[in-house]
């Protein structure tokens, strides 16, 4: 006799195993239903793009977990065993199914290889379930949560597995068939039943394990499981259907799908926590936290039932005031396995709040207010702006100014046109501009505000306007070819603008481009050992790590050192997201961690590439007594020492 | 609560905040040149803000009344943008450098032809020349019981009750309705007016002209 199993041995009144499972079917599908529906209630009409490349994208994350190992590998391949495990054995289920209702073909050699994968499905899931349960109960990972469902899904699952050892013991216990070594475990656990007991309660496991199945299928799309299915979705539209930027008009509130798909497809791991630098300087803000008040948010107004999960639906009660800490800083994306932004999530509701116009807090309010009427956020006047200009020798062309002509437009931005230190990057970059024989001009005092701090904070309309201004000035003195000092208005320029008809650069960009056409002749050795922070909107958010590296390596006599968190994993300096306009207090301040990472590289120097980076560090540097002689520098600064004769 | 009728006083005056590099004194004529945005004088956003507060809670209408040689639209409709019902404007050339007495003698004029009110708001002072008279001679002028220095306003059965600021701290000091009240920053700050909805508030917005020059007195309505 060829291998197989006997379907629905002993068991009586399938009829009501059959009623139970189209229960659970429909409450699953009713589930899933109602999600789909909230997410198309809550969005914009959806345009999908790139739809093959998204799938294959959202294939290879569900099948190799190699987002969730990447960043984490004990928790990647605890998810990577629960996975598997529960794929194996919910497809072998599948499989049985057809075989037995379909067509039969589950014996002999075939039925000992299910066999065989049953039961390492089996163990997988069981070994990774318990490994998360250790994870979060006993090692006590900070990121993690220990809400009711966090423990009871884990035990389901615990439950779901060893009733099926159970049954599958007893089982073997009564048949004995030969090829019960396939099945190993159930063969150890068919030694632990007597054949009597075997028999007479094979029955009652068997609804059991049945029960806990369809039990499981029945809440999946109630508790935070939901993510079997909402993660894959929110990997797919975040790849096919990015989040847009949003537009003057768009109702409030109004979401786009993958951003809808990604709330729910969050299931609290916390990553973006343990990434997070507003979170790691002791300060009120999660991420997490936030997605979850927001997908909380979006049931509430959305669905005509309210929140749809059975647990978790408490604990978020004022979380969108922690709204105004984030500094957009792009490292809970980084992280998320989802692919979800929170910061993104935070930037719609400061539009509401801005909307709203009561719960700006007062020095935002005032910034924004300076912003609209100066053009800066630096209490500062319009006539100062090219100021700093004038401390240098020799003039710089004015753009502005009649017969005006240069090759390339110097957006030298707000803060680098005001504040004391931050001046510093205007000056040696124009002295580095001018060595390297680059034809250079800047708009003077015509320069606006790039809209930044306004989109960042949720001011669309000041944004709007702001960018109104500089395109039709761009437009009015024919540029075509703009460098910023700043990488915040670098991304503002040339992403959060669309349809532009110039080129924006960071300034890293072009030293690079004026580095590897050797523009550059350096003329001193420096000898100095220096570490790169990697300002946010630089590195994260445009992926531009290596240009300032590259010239950093370059200068004769550096020697560049990484810090712990550096690149993609940068931490930020705490200034960006409209951060350095407002007072909130946390245990310590971001720029302080930072500094004392630079430090502990043992490098003489920090060197940044932004305005509010360096204003930061610097004073981070002084607040935080680092030792004798610790500088923080502009990368021009420091090209300049190499370049400049004496 | 019974509805309140609330007549906020607002004096548009250049930015106090502005760079000092935009400020320059012209000796000859004993002037105070100032190269600044106009705005709504930061105490009377104060007041303004508690009028809206309390017409929020009680229910009314919050008109807003400003007086002035050149008034700005743009400035001034930020008053409608933050949820008053309607502004009113005395427009003149000769409004332009009148002394406390003789504003205060204005604006009574056209509260009287306002009519029926409960509360009176004006800042504690305005942010230009910072006398801080005109409130109070215009409380006397409308025979008003006047409280000065609010840090929180409340109505009760009517009357108001007042939290008046002191150097020691405070005082609670009650007076029967109408009013008048001159409102200090403690109140809290202007609710932030976004630039979607200021812009719409000019698009927006009814506008009454009057009959022309002689009365020097136009309405705005907001839309809603």
């Amino acid at each position: 006799m060829s291998a197989h199993r006997i379907m629905y041995w002993q068991i009586e009144n399938i009829w009501l195993f059959y009623l139970l499972t189209a229960i659970a079917l429909v409450l699953f599908f009713i589930g899933a239903g109602s999600h789909v529906w909230v997410w198309r209630k809550s969005s914009k009409s959806v345009s999908l793009s790139g739809i093959g490349r998204a799938l294959n994208k959202m294939m290879m994350d569900i099948f190799t977990g190699r987002r969730l190992i990447h960043g984490d590998m004990a928790a990647g391949l605890m998810h990577f065993a629960i996975f598997w495990g529960f794929f194996l054995l919910f497809a072998g289920t599948c499989v049985l199914s057809v075989h037995h209702y379909v067509v039969e073909f589950m014996e002999g050699g075939i039925y000992l290889w299910f066999s065989l994968l049953m039961e390492i499905g089996g163990i997988l899931l069981l070994v990774g379930v318990v490994w998360g349960l250790a994870r979060r109960y006993l090692q006590r990972v900070p990121r993690l949560e220990r809400r009711a469902e966090d423990a009871l899904m884990p035990l389901w699952f615990v439950m779901m597995v060893l009733s099926g050892f159970v049954l599958e013991g007893a089982r073997l216990s009564v048949h004995q068939p030969q090829w019960a070594a396939w099945s190993f475990v159930g063969n150890w656990t068919a030694g632990l039943i007597p054949v009597a007991t075997a028999e007479v309660l094979y029955p009652t496991f068997w609804w059991a394990h049945a029960l806990l199945c369809l039990g499981f299928i029945a809440v999946v799309c109630y508790s935070k499981m939901f993510h079997i299915l909402g993660a894959p979705a929110s990997i797919f539209f975040s790849s096919a259907a990015p989040v847009s930027p949003p537009g003057l008009d768009d109702e409030a509130g109004r979401l786009d799908v993958a951003e809808a798909v990604f709330y729910d497809g969050c299931m609290r791991c916390g990553r973006c926590v343990a990434a997070c630098p507003s979170t790691g300087a002791g300060e009120a803000y999660a991420p997490r936290d936030f997605v979850q008040w927001a997908r909380k948010q979006m049931w509430q107004t959305r669905f005509p039932y309210k929140d749809i999960r059975l647990w978790n639906r408490n604990g978020y009660e004022g979380v969108n005031e922690s709204l105004w800490y984030c500094t957009t800083c792009r490292a809970c994306l980084e992280v998320c396995p989802v692919y979800g932004a929170a910061f993104e999530a935070v930037a719609k509701e400061r539009r509401q709040a801005v909307e709203e116009g009561t719960l700006v807090p007062a020095l935002m309010n005032q910034t924004l207010e300076k912003l609209f009427r100066y053009d800066n956020p630096w209490e500062s006047s319009k006539k100062q702006r090219g100021a700093w200009a004038e401390e240098l020798d020799g003039e710089i062309t004015d753009l502005s100014k009649r017969g005006a002509e240069a090759d390339l437009c110097y957006f030298v931005g707000c803060t680098t046109s005001f504040d004391d230190r931050a001046r510093g990057i205007a000056k040696s970059f124009s002295k580095v501009l001018r060595q390297a024989d680059v034809s250079f001009g800047i708009l003077g005092k015509k320069e606006p505000c790039c809209g930044d701090i306004g989109r960042r904070v949720g001011e669309f309309g000041l944004f709007e306007e702001q960018k109104e201004k500089c395109e039709s000035l761009f437009d009015k003195y024919g540029i075509s070819d703009v460098v910023t000092s700043s990488p915040h208005c670098y991304h503002t320029l040339a992403t959060d603008y669309t349809d532009t008809q110039f080129k924006a650069r960071h300034y890293t960009m072009l030293l690079k481009e004026l580095l590897d056409s050797k523009k550059f002749a350096f003329d001193k050795r420096l000898n100095v050992t220096v570490t790169f922070h990697d300002p946010c909107y630089l590195g994260r958010h445009n992926r531009i790590f290596d240009a300032p590296r590259d010239v950093i390596r370059a200068i004769p006599g550096v020697r560049l050192v990484e810090m712990e968190h550096t690149r993609e994993n940068s931490l930020c300096c705490g200034g960006g997201g409209g951060r350095m306009w407002q007072d909130l207090k946390g245990e310590r301040k971001m720029s302080e961690v930072r500094i004392e990472e630079a430090e502990a590289t043992g490098a003489q120097i920090l060197i940044t590439a932004c305005p509010l980076c360096l204003i930061m560090m610097e004073d981070a540097r002084k607040a935080a007594g680092t030792k004798e002689g610790f500088r923080v520098m502009d990368l021009n600064e420091l090209l300049l020492e190499a370049l400049e004769t004496e | 609560m019974s509805e309140l009728n609330i007549i906020v006083c607002v004096k548009q005056i250049p930015d106090p905040e502005a760079p000092l590099s935009d400020v320059s004194i012209d000796a000859d004529n004993m002037e105070v040149i100032v190269d600044a945005p106009q705005v709504i004088s930061p105490f009377d956003e104060n007041a303004l803000e508690a009028a809206i507060q309390l017409s929020e809670e009680s229910g009314g209408k919050v008109t807003v009344l400003s007086m002035g040689k050149k008034l700005s639209d743009s400035v001034l409709r930020k008053a409608l943008a933050a949820g008053a019902d309607e502004l009113i404007l005395l427009e003149d050339n000769g409004f332009d450098k009148l002394d406390s007495h003789s504003t205060a003698a204005v604006l009574a004029a056209a509260i009287k032809k306002i009519g029926s009110y409960d509360l009176v708001l004006t800042g504690r002072q305005a942010g230009d020349w910072d006398s801080g008279q005109v409130g109070l001679i215009l409380g006397e002028m409308l025979e008003l019981p006047c409280i000065s220095l609010a840090r929180e306003i409340k109505v009760e059965d009517g009357s108001v009750i007042v939290k008046k600021t002191v150097p020691a701290g405070y005082e609670r000091v009650k007076a029967a309705l109408p009013a008048l009240i001159t409102v200090s920053n403690e109140v809290g700050e202007l609710r932030y007016i976004s630039r979607t909805r200021m812009l719409k508030m000019m698009r927006g917005g009814i506008f009454h002209p009057g009959p022309p020059r002689r009365s020097a007195f136009r309405r705005m309505r907001s839309k809603s």
